[in-house]
């Protein structure tokens, strides 16, 4: 890019309520459209989130989350999934704060949709990231 | 078959939000959902098909 590319790009700042749509998508999937008055966009991209997250419990899916318990890299590897389920925001903290979702008995994981069931519900929390870059965007006046 | 379905109910949902966030226009949205939907499911039948032929 050239210095005078660099002169041209525009960097408005986003403004305050951007950021609270942004953190209000990400909490609960749909609020951020709702907040914005976009209720077609809300029903469809919360409905999409949460059902993805109910699809992934029904199929006897688990969250992951990282505690330390175990050491070296097998714990580190469940960093990343544990960022996907956290894009669910308050489905995930609810599961967390009432410990439901984050073990699984041999039954469960003997089932042959268990595969499905977590990464649906990581896909969930992938999904609501958008949803949350979306409503930021809207609200930012970046698109319509 | 349920495989199959779980992988539809998948695509699906992924191409409701890809579409929904994506394009201009509802006309615009609706066509890139679907084209999401479709490479999702085709992507998905031919690496099935050539993972069957995987020994491991």
């Amino acid at each position: 890019m050239s210095k005078g590319d660099q002169g041209n790009i525009n960097e408005e700042k986003a403004p305050a309520s951007a950021w609270l749509m942004g953190i209000a998508a990400w909490l609960v999937p749909g609020l951020g459209h709702l907040l914005l008055k976009k209720w077609w966009r809300a029903l469809i991209l919360g409905g999409a989130v949460w059902l993805c997250f109910g699809l992934g419990f029904g199929m006897g899916g688990y969250l992951y989350k990282y505690d330390g318990s175990e050491p070296g890299i097998p714990g580190l590897l469940q960093i990343p999934p544990m960022i996907g389920d956290l894009g669910t925001g308050i489905l995930y903290i609810v599961c967390w704060v009432l410990n439901i979702g984050f073990s699984h008995e041999a039954e469960q994981a003997a089932l042959p949709t268990f595969e499905y069931g977590w990464t649906f519900l990581i896909v969930a929390g992938l999904l609501n990231y958008l949803s949350m870059l979306d409503a930021f965007d809207i609200a930012a006046g970046r698109k319509s | 078959m349920r495989h199959f379905l779980v992988m539809t109910a998948f695509a699906a949902l992924a191409a409701v939000v890809f579409g929904a966030v994506a394009k201009e226009t509802n006309r615009e949205r609706f066509i890139y959902g679907l084209k999401v939907f479709a490479e999702f499911m085709v992507i998905g039948l031919v690496l099935a098909w050539i993972l069957y032929f995987v020994p491991f």
